[in-house]
């Protein structure tokens, strides 16, 4: 009698992958109409200066978002990058000085180490990745203090900062590896076999171990390679900042999920595009940029944000798949 | 007296009860039995308003009975024990057993502990409890809970209380137990039916019998008067449906693929020993939990030996991943088909090439292999699809079900393990299905099959092995005369 409730074997009607079709275009509209909206509102918003601007304001989001979308599809969550990219700043600033511009490798390597732990918790230990890297995220941000003493550590190193500061064809540099990055990424999640695995694991856990996929490996890798994508957001977030805080990047972790859930990608695993995260990123970049730009209220920001983050998600969203609504 | 008069009952297109009329006393022990899927839990639960029914009539003393839910015929006094347990151990025994009552024994708009632990207790002892309501529930064994289980019922002062497979769960001792409450509700004048896959158990307690089979009515008959042999015969009763299973294959062709040397689990299998070879469908019947999951779990490498040792085409075998049973030609279709099988938000070709996940370069994914692959499997086994894009929640159940054996042909295995392949299948696909496994055993596949299904274990298979506690209580080699009595007798 499995098959009574079968609410799946009702072919879905021509009305509904209609707007299914439309669902997908959500985050390209927004950003259009954020776009238009702020366009018409000040003259100083649609130039070429205040693209590259918004690029660069993004490039930090626009890397660990990358990374994000992975875990979330693959099912899990990580809660530590914005704790990750503070300490692997914190890597770069420490060695820019004998390293120049080769204090990436620490970064990462720091990035490396980081999603190393939390892979190793969650896959291996089987804790849940959310506690795990809610015990991580405050483990890693206190290693920052430990070290710091709270006191700034700043890079004076020239060849850093000319490498991570400087433009090539008119291009910030961080914009270009954070570029390159996306692009690595996306050729990691869309042409692979290991990123169908995250996303089979994701879209169901046993259906995918029973297919003979090794999913506690494909969960360590997943945070491992989260891990060191948010090391080069780290480094990237140093270059900018000139220095590693003890608050760099603090609540970093909740624009990235913002960003990868604004761009269509669903907690629930499974489902989700590298490239609509990309969008997901621009259209929280460019709201921030914009609400300044427009002179909003500063005060008034965070509730815009909030708002924008309810309503995508509310439109995007099909709720008719989602049996329970955590 | 509860009287059932043509009680029909409809789950979406298929048909569960087919117009049964019944009667249950005051007083009497009634057992219901039937193959799975006869209909004896739709029965019970049409009665007890848990499911409401789609047609007929009852009647409780002689007054019309057609309560709308289930606690409007536990008011009337018919109460329902579930198969599952259902106790919330994170409540009080007391609780638990008052449950859905509990603003009755609210006092300034809070619980009048000593009141509601009093009438628990009474509960209790009426039926003989080794416990007491301020027990903690955390020390109480299986049959215990289901004490409590059988305790809330009794707390709505019912005058006949059903009892879904309530011993499916218990082990023996805890099964003895039960059996002892019911005989002691029985003597304090409640009307009991029960349903129960032990026939032992049925022999042991029941007044009377009332034989189900395909939802429909076989019959009533003092228990006294009939024998477990009769039983099996009333329950099976079905002739072979013609033209539903192909030929039988020439019989093994192939040498030795799997074999199991004294193999035992953790999980209480075995020990066991058996040998499959190619060109074979290698049948495994037997109760659910009897031993044939645990084998198809250890050769899938989802549960590993304990002791006892696998040899595949003669090597030894020791899989501590799925990933190692497929890379060594094993795949392998489960049994629960949305939750293990396929992923039904994916595409077809996704699902499809879920286990081949085919390479180029080392670790790109080869989508034009993926595309062949999928094409290839919708057009050999005829999946009725918009196109390989489309999602697999969106085809029917014989299709999905298509779609995971596509999935484990994809890649060309040379042993097939499968958990009944058919299940919740209309008859057409099942045919079909039937088809595709005997041409894949000529062309030498081995096949072994584990199912609930008797005419499909007996219409399928060359060998029939049949389990009962973990162990294999009787093989039945090729050429033998098979019937499905007989295969039931070694169940029980």
């Amino acid at each position: 009698m499995d098959d009574v409730t079968g609410k799946s074997s009702h072919a879905p009607t021509p009305r509904r992958s209609a707007i299914d079709r439309l669902r997908q275009w959500f985050p390209v509209g927004l950003l259009a109409l954020l776009c238009l909206g702020f366009a018409l509102s000040s003259d100083r918003f649609l130039s070429v200066n205040n693209g590259l601007i918004i690029l660069q304001q993004s490039a930090v989001l626009l890397v660990a978002a990358a990374a994000m979308t992975f875990v979330i599809v693959s099912g899990s969550i990580d809660l530590s990058v914005g704790s990750i990219v503070a300490l692997s700043a914190l890597g770069a600033a420490a060695l820019a000085g004998p390293m120049g511009a080769w204090a990436i490798l620490p970064a990462i390597g720091v990035g490396l180490a980081c999603g190393l732990v939390n892979g190793l918790l969650f896959a291996y230990g089987k804790i849940p990745s959310f506690i795990a890297t809610l015990g991580t995220m405050v483990i890693f941000r206190g290693l920052v203090l430990l070290y710091t003493k709270g006191a700034p550590v700043s890079i004076s190193d020239r060849g850093f900062l000319l490498f991570y500061t400087s433009r090539t064809f008119g291009i910030p540099n961080a914009v270009l590896i954070a570029i390159l990055a996306m692009i690595v990424a996306a050729i990691i999640f869309n042409q692979t076999v290991f990123g169908r695995e995250v996303r089979a694991v994701g879209g169901g856990e046993r259906v995918a171990l029973l297919s003979g996929i090794r999913v506690s490996r494909v969960k360590l890798w997943v945070f491992v390679l989260c891990g060191g994508l948010c090391g080069l957001a780290g480094l990237l977030q140093a270059g900018r900042t000139m220095a590693a805080t003890a608050q760099l990047a603090q609540g970093l972790e909740l624009d990235v999920i913002a960003a990868v859930v604004v761009g269509g990608t669903p907690l629930t695993g499974g489902i989700g595009r590298i490239r609509g995260t990309v969008l997901g990123v621009l259209i929280i970049a460019i709201l921030s940029n914009g609400m300044n730009m427009t002179g909003v209220d500063p005060y008034l920001q965070n509730i815009f944000k909030g708002l924008v983050l309810i309503v995508a998600v509310f439109l995007t969203i099909d709720r008719s798949k989602i049996s329970v609504i955590k | 007296m509860l009287s059932a008069r043509q009680i029909s009952k409809y789950f979406g297109a298929s048909q569960a009860l087919h117009e049964v009329s019944a009667d249950f006393h005051p007083g009497e022990v009634v057992g219901l039995v039937g193959e799975n899927g006869a209909g004896k839990s739709t029965l019970l639960k049409v009665l007890a308003a848990v499911h409401p029914r789609s047609g007929g009539l009852s009647t409780l003393e002689g007054k019309p009975y057609a309560p709308h839910d289930q606690r409007a015929a536990e008011r009337a006094g018919v109460a329902l024990v579930f198969q599952e347990l259902n106790v919330n151990r994170c409540l009080s025994i007391a609780e638990n057993i008052m449950l859905g009552y509990l603003r009755k024994y609210r006092r300034f708009g809070l619980i009048d502990w000593r009141r509601l632990h009093g009438d628990a207790q009474v509960i209790l002892d009426r039926i003989g409890a080794d416990f007491r309501v301020t027990d903690d529930i955390e020390t109480l064994d299986l049959g215990q809970i289901k004490t409590i289980e059988v305790a809330r019922a009794l707390a709505t002062k019912p005058h006949f209380i059903f009892f879904d497979e309530s011993t499916a769960f218990l082990n023996h001792g805890e099964a003895v137990r039960l059996m002892i409450v019911i005989r002691e509700l029985k003597s304090q004048g409640i009307g009991i039916a029960f349903v129960s896959h032990h026939l032992n158990e049925v022999f042991e307690i029941s007044d009377r019998l009332i034989v189900l089979k395909d939802g429909a009515l076989v019959g009533d008959w003092p228990t006294k008067d009939m024998t477990e042999e009769r039983l099996a015969e009333l329950m099976v009763g079905r002739e072979m449906v013609g033209g539903l299973f192909p030929p039988r294959a020439c019989g093994p062709t192939g040498t030795t693929r799997i074999e199991m040397h004294g193999a035992v689990t953790a999980s209480g299998m075995g020990p066991v020993d058996l040998e499959v070879a190619g060109g074979e469908v290698f049948g495994i019947g037997g109760l659910k939990g009897s031993g044939g999951d645990a084998i198809l779990a250890a050769i899938a490498g989802i549960k590993p030996l304990t002791t006892g040792e696998m040899r595949l085409n003669g090597s030894p075998y020791r899989p501590r991943h799925p990933a190692e049973a497929w890379r060594a030609g094993i795949a392998h279709l489960p049994g629960d088909r949305t939750g293990e099988g396929v992923i039904t938000d994916f595409s077809l070709l996704e699902n499809l090439t879920l286990a081949s996940r085919p390479k180029r370069a080392g670790i790109f994914s080869d989508q034009a292999r993926m595309a062949e692959i999928a094409s290839a499997q919708i057009t050999a086994l005829g999946i009725k699809t918009a196109g390989p894009e489309a999602a697999v929640s969106s085809l029917s159940g014989g299709n999905m079900q298509k779609v995971l054996l596509g999935k484990c042909l994809a890649v060309t295995p040379t042993l097939l393990l499968l958990n009944n392949p058919t299940r919740g299948v209309d008859i057409g696909a099942k045919a079909e299905i039937y088809r595709i496994i005997h041409s894949l055993t000529t062309k030498g596949l081995a096949v072994l099959m584990v199912t609930e299904d008797l005419p499909e274990l007996l219409g399928l298979s060359d060998r029939v092995i049949v389990t009962r506690n973990g162990r294999i209580s009787q093989t039945f080699e090729r050429g033998a005369q098979l019937n499905e009595q007989e295969v039931v007798k070694w169940m029980m």
